[in-house]
């Protein structure tokens, strides 16, 4: 009986090199979550040719055809986007904005945005394109 | 020997309920990493300035200027042109004058996407990005 014991043992699987790839990927996705602020709302982006991946995006900004602002899946007035964007970028101060404009939008209203951000001292500012 | 490294193999600490704690943490990070690459342009907007505009340029230094009305009309030149003629016009501009300034002045009620595709012509007309201008039309 204490012979089988010991066989048993024996036996075991080798843990260790699985735990070694936990390890790494566990390291690997807490490293690359950025906790995107998703605006929560579809929007028809304009084409472009030249747009380059917005990498660090993490606030996003969106602005529908009926020119109406969403941020964090609610929808904003203007005079709110400053405070709303402070706030965001004070959690994740490498992030950067992506402003998500409608390509039926008015461009007054993208702009007035624009400026809020800028005031909210966010210093990397993009509009999104489809590619 | 043999008796010390039995004593050894037992005293060996249980790995179990912290496997546990890592599986999970694992899964957490899986679940919220967002994979989401969205691409974009860097569209230069300079600061809204209080300060009265500068005399206008001379004829060789004048801009080339698009002005997208509230009906989102492209005009040039104070004509109305298709914004696709707009990248025959930004490539010839550009070659005659390289140091002049494209502008996109966009009424309050033209369109978004004008304005995008615009700059993007003018970008992949070889314009710099710090000379492409989008301002709003007074």
């Amino acid at each position: 009986m204490r012979d089988h014991a010991t066989k048993e043992e024996e036996n075991e699987i080798n843990m260790t090199p699985m735990l070694d790839i936990v390890f790494i990927m566990l390291i690997f996705f807490i490293v690359t979550a950025v906790f995107v602020k998703e605006a929560g709302v579809t929007i028809f982006k304009p084409n472009a040719e030249t747009a380059t991946l917005q990498g660090q995006a993490s606030i996003m900004i969106a602005i529908t055809d009926t020119n109406e602002i969403h941020i964090n899946r609610q929808q904003v007035d203007i005079t709110a986007v400053r405070t709303n964007v402070e706030l965001l970028h004070a959690e994740n101060p490498r992030g950067t904005v992506v402003i998500q404009a409608d390509r039926n939008a008015s461009s007054g209203v993208w702009m007035k945005v624009f400026d809020e951000v800028r005031k909210a001292g966010v210093p990397k500012i993009a509009t999104a394109t489809e590619t | 020997m043999r008796k010390f490294s039995k004593g050894d193999d037992e005293a060996e600490i249980n790995m179990t309920p912290m496997l546990d704690i890592v599986f999970i943490m694992l899964i957490f990070f899986i679940v919220t990493a967002s994979f989401l690459r969205e691409s974009g342009l860097e569209i230069f907007k300079p600061e809204p300035n209080p300060a009265p505009p500068p005399p206008p340029p001379a004829p060789e230094d004048k801009p080339i200027l698009f002005k997208i009305d509230n009906s989102s009309r492209v005009l040039y030149a104070l004509r109305t042109i298709d914004v696709g003629s707009a990248r025959a016009i930004i490539e010839r501009e550009h070659a005659a004058r390289p140091h002049v300034p494209v502008i996109i002045a966009a009424e309050k009620d033209g369109h978004m996407g004008l304005v995008v595709q615009i700059y993007d012509m003018a970008v992949q007309a070889k314009v710099s990005p710090t000379n492409i201008i989008v301002t709003e039309a007074k």
